[in-house]
């Protein structure tokens, strides 16, 4: 019995509905505030996306489907957007103030998160469960943990706390389910084939047996897909599914955790080189008022290049040696 | 290969297009995945329920692109589970966070430039060690990691004095610092007259500015990885399940160290030069 209970607090179903209650407040708050012009239609999105939250494990497919669809038709058509009339708490002499009074102190809440998730990973390990999920459901628990540690040490109340969560939720916007919708992507494309698509492509340039031009062909792939998209998230799926699981991992038998993650920021270097990548390169560029746009992608090109060769390299040894 | 294999690219196509035009990312990412399926002869729902009596939606035995979306969308939820550790981060930055990081990085002592951006490059990827994400562009490279550079340039005689001209009104910095990509692209033209006054390329002042927002971005990218709350983690954890390998979170993080070490050695590398030409230019002027 305690057991059972233990289980189904400490679940990955409980940290998704924490979350989903933390976005339904999150929704409740932006329906209220008068000077979001657009505070209907986000509203309507934080409010849909707490729902799938809290309900995706039981609900059908089909219906998180089309709530799915609804969330990024809101999105598509700009109706998510956020309030004017807040005042970014940051710019304050406050803040400063604040700053004094608590000093080191105000890192503990936010190191909680990492100190708790640890903690949690090990607590499943020992208990022979799986240790993934002890760091997700410690991330879960680690944040309700920091909010409380939050408030302790501050002496806020929850509303300006769950308001602050918000403002930081809003001014990163829509594009928080980019990742979700990502890797949707990517099991769509195994649905329908793309990856085999693009794997037998490859196949016709590069014997399947030459690991060495395979990787480089791996590597090559994500930094081209990451300079036109500007985001190695987006490349990610579309070369795991087409080329790194089919013609590496699969083949050789190579441990996927290492060619995954080589593979990614692989694709880092690729946006250390991109105009598309605007908020990392062109930005602060403007931002540092230098003369020229491009100064910083040209500075950051050839440690991109060498780092990347590395990646190549690192890549290939690792699966020879193992 | 036949005509209709080749269409099913067509998923690719949309989202490389779609993204370079800069369109919503996650309605190009959508209508892709809705393409590619209905190219491929899937679906839009599985044969069950009431949808088995509707004409054309439905094929039996085949499952539908709107389930499947659905199933993976709700399968990689922990994608997103980083909304949970917003209050606390939000509260905290009202009571200080990011003065009290400042102050932090205010007391670096570091001799050279070169040495200013390695320490900060080694805060930044501490920062992604500890599950933090944020720009550091505007709150900490525009406001203290540039000043800082151009004194520590100014003392060793590489920089002319006065350089600090032009400065940003804090309030473009503040609307910039938390924009998603593509509503920065509105800033590109913020390049005003009086910097195109300066030289290009040579000039060390430009090539200052540049290693503090590569300092930022090395940091940034690679230190992230090293913990496994953070998105990139998230992320191949998610995509590998669903390509039906179960990767672990940890193992993902352990394989990362060898490219952040590299990640640092060559930044080291790369600003002992700068540092070196730096103090030529220094020389010259001499």
């Amino acid at each position: 019995m305690t057991a059972s209970i233990f289980s189904s607090v400490f679940s990955l179903d409980a940290v998704y509905v924490l979350t989903g209650v933390a976005l339904l407040i999150f929704a409740l708050m932006t329906f209220a505030d008068r000077s979001n012009s657009r505070r209907a239609g986000s509203g309507c999105f934080w409010f849909t996306l707490g729902i799938i939250f809290m309900f995706g494990s039981v609900a059908p497919h089909w219906l998180t489907g089309l709530l799915v669809l609804f969330l990024v038709a809101l999105d598509g058509f700009g109706r998510v957007g956020r309030g004017s009339g807040e005042t970014d708490p940051t710019a304050g002499d406050s803040q400063a103030e604040h700053a004094r009074r608590l000093g080191n102190r105000i890192f503990i809440p936010v190191l909680a998160i990492p100190i708790v998730t640890f903690s949690f990973a090990l607590v499943f390990r020992r208990l022979g469960m799986d240790v993934n999920r002890g760091a997700l459901v410690g991330l879960g628990f680690g944040g309700l943990a920091a909010m409380f540690a939050c408030l302790k040490l501050t002496g806020s109340d929850a509303r300006t706390l769950m308001n602050e969560g918000r403002r930081l939720n809003e001014a990163m916007g829509a594009v928080n389910i980019l990742p979700q919708l990502l890797a949707s992507l990517g099991v769509i494309f195994t649905a329908a084939g793309v990856g085999s698509l693009i794997a037998q492509g490859i196949q016709q340039i590069i014997p399947a047996n030459n690991l060495f031009l395979l990787v480089l062909a791996n590597c090559l792939g994500m930094a081209l897909f990451t300079i036109v998209m500007g985001n190695s998230f987006a490349a990610f799926p579309v070369i795991a599914t087409g080329v790194l699981v089919p013609l590496i991992i699969k083949p050789f038998g190579v441990n996927p955790a290492m060619a995954a993650i080589i593979t990614l920021t692989a694709g880092s270097s690729g946006t250390l080189m991109t105009p598309m990548a605007a908020n990392f390169n062109i930005v602060p560029a403007a931002l540092l008022n230098m003369g020229d746009q491009y100064g910083v992608i040209k500075f950051q090109s050839p440690y991109a290049l060498t780092l990347w060769s590395f990646h190549v390299v690192l890549l290939w040894l690792l699966i020879k040696i193992s | 290969m036949h005509i209709q294999d080749l269409l099913k690219l067509i998923g690719v196509a949309i989202v490389v297009i779609g993204l370079a035009l800069r369109l919503r990312t996650t309605l190009v990412v959508v209508v892709a995945a809705l393409a590619t399926g209905l190219v491929a002869g899937l679906p839009l729902f599985s044969h069950e329920g009431f949808f088995q009596h509707l004409p054309y939606l439905t094929k039996p035995g085949q499952t539908g692109i709107i389930n499947t979306l659905g199933r993976a969308f709700a399968d990689n939820r922990l994608m997103t589970l980083f909304i949970i550790t917003l209050p606390a981060i939000g509260l905290a930055e009202r009571y200080g966070l990011q003065e009290q990081s400042a102050n932090l990085i205010r007391k670096i002592r570091a001799a050279t430039v070169g040495r200013l951006q390695i320490v900060y490059q080694l805060f930044r990827a501490l920062h992604g060690l500890m599950g933090i994400r944020l720009n550091g562009h505007p709150v900490f490279v525009r406001p203290l990691i540039f000043p800082m550079s151009v004194g520590a340039a100014q003392a060793t005689g590489s920089a002319p004095r006065a350089v600090e001209r032009g400065s940003i009104p804090t309030e473009r910095l503040l609307a910039t610092a938390f924009s998603s990509v593509p509503r920065a692209v509105a800033s590109r033209s913020i390049p005003t007259k009086d910097s195109f006054a300066t030289a290009r390329g040579a000039d060390p002042v430009e090539r200052i500015k540049a290693s503090n927002a590569a300092a930022e971005n090395y940091g940034n990218f690679y230190g992230q990885n090293l913990s496994p709350v953070q998105a990139g983690i998230l992320l191949v954890y998610g995509v590998m399940q669903g390509l039906g390998l179960t990767v672990g979170v940890w193992d993902l993080v352990r394989y990362t160290i060898p490219i952040v070490a590299a990640s640092i050695i060559l930044a080291i590398i790369q600003f002992s030069w700068l540092d070196r030409s730096l103090a030529r230019t220094a020389e010259v002027k001499k």
